[in-house]
């Protein structure tokens, strides 16, 4: 399990005082390197990585105490089990200002054979588990990170494939079907690369999530729909991640839609998506749009109703099923529990998702 | 002359869908490389104006590998294009002067959008005479 032998660093700078410990050191079984000053010792620690060091105080350079201290910071030694020693230094005050500046453990010299051997190997078993966790932590990094490579490469190649075949499609309905297939693939997608960069798997930000989503969208745009003008205005909220996938994937819907349908007398086309708290425990979705005529975003998206008015729209997102955009929207409204309304002001069309926000889930990261 | 791109890329499917947007750009693809010693054959055989990089590529290899590779020998630049581009990895490139990042999974627009901003890096550059690595 080990790759290497571990191996125990005796510091002091008295030689007779040396000597005895690594003999009682090596006669228990343990290796042993020596140093005798406090900067030799810290080059020693860091070239062989020590699993204990015993420590002694008093040093010609540094003291015992700040060896200690630098070891613990040094991110190559701060492992090492550091067991500081000192016939001298034994007042209570020097013992607790060993232990405060990391030492794992002290003993007063002079020192039985037997209680030096026991305190090493109950060091040695601290730091064997100790190595155990950092090594299991770093497997399962590495795993998080290549699942999360393989996650959004097969999820290039869906997209690659859609798009591909939708290229070779002459027919113009046809090839808006598969932007759409493509879109509505990059909303569920798009959420990974939050999911990965945050600190917490659990809630994600909808501020950079929607503003992230919403400029693909535009950039995508629809056909000739590039000259349109798609705004955010999205508070800090963190939702449940499946909460916020299904906003999204609204979002997604009112926005292709109002892309292609919101087209308004003269000027450019206005597509304002706002997400806010509405009250105390309820969030309201708005994708507003200037569009002149009541395409009525959710009302018929794949069929627009010529000539129709709010009304009517509204009966028809009541009643009728109709495109796939549409039953998307009603159904993830529904799977929020939230309800769904629309209006027609002078600022233009609007669709509003009213929903109640659950309790965020808690992640309590490791430390 | 529409600018020459090279494409470095192991999954198939993907370089297929790069070169086709590529192409959709007005820009001409000079060569599919699956790793970075077929990258490094290709510029010096086609002397790209610059290069579409993934960064994990074919049999363990590294496309930052190749990415200096193909600076350090042909002064050729890349937008790269992965799954992983985090700030560790902007750190590790920076040296080889990117035109772009572009994250997977890609859009063909934001692809698009990267096309351009080489082009225009890269014939502003030739305008000024090119300041590093050609040989």
């Amino acid at each position: 399990m080990h790759e290497m032998p571990e191996v125990i660093l005796n510091v002091n700078d008295n030689e007779a005082a040396r000597y005895v410990t690594t003999r009682m050191l090596r006669s228990a079984g343990f290796q042993v390197v020596e140093a005798a000053n406090g900067m030799d010792a810290l080059r020693i620690a860091q070239e062989n990585r020590p699993a204990v060091v015993v420590l002694d105080i008093n040093l010609p350079d540094i003291s015992g105490i700040e060896v200690c201290r630098r070891l613990k910071a040094d991110a190559r030694t701060a492992w090492s089990m550091v067991l500081q020693m000192s016939a001298t230094n034994i007042a209570l005050t020097d013992r607790v200002e060993s232990l405060a500046a990391g030492a794992d453990s002290f003993l007063i010299e002079p020192v039985e054979p037997e209680e030096l051997a026991a305190v090493t190997r109950a060091l040695l078993r601290l730091y064997r588990s100790e190595h155990e966790l950092r090594l299991a932590l770093a497997e399962r990094d590495m795993l998080l990170r290549e699942v999360n490579h393989r996650v959004k490469n097969s999820l290039q190649l869906v997209l690659s494939m859609l798009s591909l075949q939708g290229a070779g499609l002459r027919d113009a309905k046809a090839r808006e079907l598969f932007a759409k297939a493509i879109s509505r693939v990059t909303a569920i997608a798009s959420v990974h690369e939050q999911l990965y960069q945050g600190r917490d798997p659990l809630t994600v930000d909808m501020h950079t999530y929607l503003t992230g989503l919403c400029g693909e969208l535009a950039r995508a745009g629809i056909d000739d729909a590039s000259d349109a003008r798609l705004s955010t205005e999205v508070d800090n909220l963190h939702l449940p991640t499946e909460q916020g996938v299904s906003i999204a994937l609204i979002v997604n819907e009112l926005v292709m839609n109002a892309l292609k349908h919101a087209r308004p007398a003269q000027g450019p086309s206005r597509i304002v998506v706002r997400l806010a708290h509405h009250g105390a425990d309820r969030a309201r979705l708005t994708v507003r749009d200037n569009g002149a005529g009541p395409h009525a975003a959710v009302a018929n998206a794949e069929r627009p109703e010529p000539g129709g008015d709010r009304a009517s729209a509204r009966a028809v997102a009541a009643d009728r099923p109709a495109g796939l955009g549409s039953q998307l929207v009603r159904m993830l409204a529904r799977q929020l529990h939230g309800e769904l309304s629309f209006d027609h002001t002078q600022e233009g069309y609007a669709t509003h998702v009213t929903f109640p926000l659950q309790a965020v889930p808690t992640w309590r990261p490791p430390s | 002359m529409a600018a020459a791109v090279l494409i470095v890329e192991d999954q198939t499917l993907i370089a297929w869908h790069l070169r086709e947007i590529v192409e959709q750009a007005g820009l001409r693809v000079v060569d599919v490389a699956r790793a970075p010693d077929e990258a490094l054959d290709a510029a010096r055989r086609e002397r790209p104006d610059f290069a579409l990089m993934d960064v994990r590529l074919a049999h363990d290899t590294s496309g930052i590998d190749a990415a200096r590779l193909l600076y350090e020998c042909f002064g050729v630049r890349c937008i790269f294009v992965s799954a992983n581009i985090d700030v560790a990895m902007r750190k590790r490139v920076a040296g080889y002067r990117p035109l772009g990042f572009v994250g997977k999974p890609f859009l063909r627009a934001e692809l698009l959008d990267a096309l351009r901003h080489a082009e225009a890096c890269i014939s502003q550059e030739d305008g000024n005479g090119r300041s590093a690595g050609t040989d």
